[in-house]
């Protein structure tokens, strides 16, 4: 893993928060329990694909509590791309094209040399092999001729016949770059980026975060955030929590559904929202950024069982 | 009601619940809250009493921190059993029952988990009414932990740190549901 220097960029495009940078995504999950979605995918078969990769996608509350505690910051990544493209000089694209063909010759030696460590691994293997079938030397012919794959397979491997790795003859992998920013410089800090525009559900959100709870979209169980008291893949979540405002009416209906829904898979059902009577109190994070913030109300429902 | 020509009963009497109600709210000298919400109080408290076997049952119209007006009439109770016990009280309940049967060296004896009933606060409410955080954080409050009994000599149980309500939520055919409300975020037991 590489190291991540504090504050972080946040690459927004079309309204979206994503971060490219597999060691920052990790960083961010690890240090600020920020999970994210993963959304990356084949672009023409996304149907078939199981394990989304990177980008991973931020809720927009996500990006906000990591900007308001100074760990990052937005980048307008389209404008940063268009203006550091634009005006990259010829001599910097060409020298950038030439180290990724040297990483690809790279890729393509390591991938070259792993073949014959195969190959080599199945030879000694063979030997045992040839020794076993010449024990059984019977029925060879018809047996051979089912097995037809698998004698290929076996002819391929034999020695003399693999040939010797040499340079000339490879053809350099494609390195595709997941981040732009070893060709361009690191974008600065702008802060003349707004905050992300977060739902009236945030303030409970940011509660929660600051109490080290992760938290993933609540849409499989009807709330906002499903609750975590650890790593997602680790724990198995607390809460089902929906984010309320002071005044804002609710039945008791999705009290009682959320009450049972979230009993019967073992979790609360948490209700919150700011409550503006209180006072504002300043809440210091551990790089100096400080935030004001006022207190957050919550309460934990579960059925009661008679 | 109305008076009936004598020998004459009325097309539909009234339930004995309502009759109840009706003669309770008149003895009763809470004109502090309305009326309905005086009721609602005594139909949960008759629910509690007669359907789930609650003993010592109060309603309470004024505040036992504050002495304030409530802002409805509370019900107190002492459920049959134990109606909650967090997660770590429990895992501390089964060590103490399993050290118990490990002591009684007894192989068939079952894990026997003692819990003393606690007495709780319940907050009684119909399923047509909104309610907001404002509102729920008022009665919050306005409550103790526990709610005040006539026995003062019992241990308080040191599991139970924060406040909690039973939400009773009466449908107009008169079901009544109970759900758990802890103030602030506490964690889920593991049934």
């Amino acid at each position: 893993m590489g190291s991540v220097t504090e504050p972080f960029p946040i690459s927004r495009i079309a309204g979206r928060y994503l971060l490219f940078d597999i060691d920052v995504i990790s960083y961010a999950r690890r240090t600020h329990n920020t999970c994210g979605v993963l959304i990356g995918t084949l672009p023409n078969l996304s149907q078939q694909n199981v394990f989304l990769g990177i980008p991973l996608e931020l809720m927009p509350e996500e990006a906000r509590v990591l900007i308001e505690r100074g760990h990052a910051y937005i980048v307008d990544d389209e404008e940063t791309h268009r203006k550091g493209f634009l005006q990259m000089s010829r001599e910097d694209r060409l020298a950038y094209l030439q180290y990724m063909d040297e990483l690809g010759l790279e890729a393509s030696m390591e991938s070259k040399r792993k073949l014959e460590e195969r190959a080599a691994k199945a030879l000694k293997g063979k030997d045992l092999s040839s020794s076993l079938k010449q024990k059984h030397a019977g029925p060879a012919p018809s047996e051979a001729t089912s097995n037809g794959d698998e004698e290929s397979l076996f002819d391929s491997s034999e020695p003399g016949v693999q040939p010797k790795a040499s340079q000339s003859n490879l053809i350099p992998h494609f390195i595709t770059p997941a981040t732009s920013y070893p060709p361009l410089s690191h974008p600065p800090v702008d802060r003349g980026l707004p905050l992300p525009e977060v739902p009236r559900s945030y303030p409970l959100f940011r509660y929660m975060h600051s109490k080290g709870y992760f938290s993933t979209p609540g849409l499989r169980f009807g709330c906002h955030y499903t609750i975590y008291p650890g790593d997602p893949l680790r724990f198995h979540s607390h809460f089902l929590a929906t984010g309320l405002d002071w005044d804002e009416e609710f039945d008791l209906l999705d009290v009682i559904g959320g009450g049972r829904l979230g009993t019967g898979v073992k979790k609360s059902y948490l209700l919150g929202g700011e409550d503006p009577t209180a006072d504002a109190v300043t809440e210091q994070s551990d790089n100096g950024a400080s935030v004001e913030v006022r207190p957050v109300r919550t309460f934990s429902i579960e059925w009661a069982g008679m | 009601m109305t008076t009936l020509p004598p020998g004459l009963k009325p097309a539909v009497l009234p339930s004995p619940l309502q009759n109840l109600i009706v003669e309770k709210l008149e003895q009763s000298a809470d004109s502090v809250h309305l009326s309905d919400l005086h009721a609602l109080a005594l139909q949960v408290e008759h629910n509690l009493r007669y359907q789930h076997s609650w003993t010592d049952l109060h309603i309470h119209t004024h505040s036992p921190i504050s002495n304030q007006l409530l802002p409805r009439p509370l019900v107190s109770g002492l459920p049959p059993q134990r109606l909650y016990i967090h997660p770590d009280e429990q895992i501390e309940l089964l060590k103490n029952a399993d050290r118990k049967r490990k002591a009684s060296k007894q192989a068939q004896d079952t894990l026997d988990v003692e819990v003393a009933p606690e007495p709780e606060w319940v907050l009684p409410t119909r399923l047509n009414e909104k309610w907001t955080l404002r509102r729920l954080s008022d009665v919050f409050n306005a409550i103790s932990i526990v709610p005040p009994t006539a026995d003062e000599n019992g241990t308080p149980n040191p599991w139970r740190t924060t406040k909690r309500v039973l939400l009773a939520t009466t449908d107009s055919d008169s079901t009544i549901t109970y759900y758990i409300v802890h103030d602030g975020v506490v964690k889920p037991r593991q049934n």
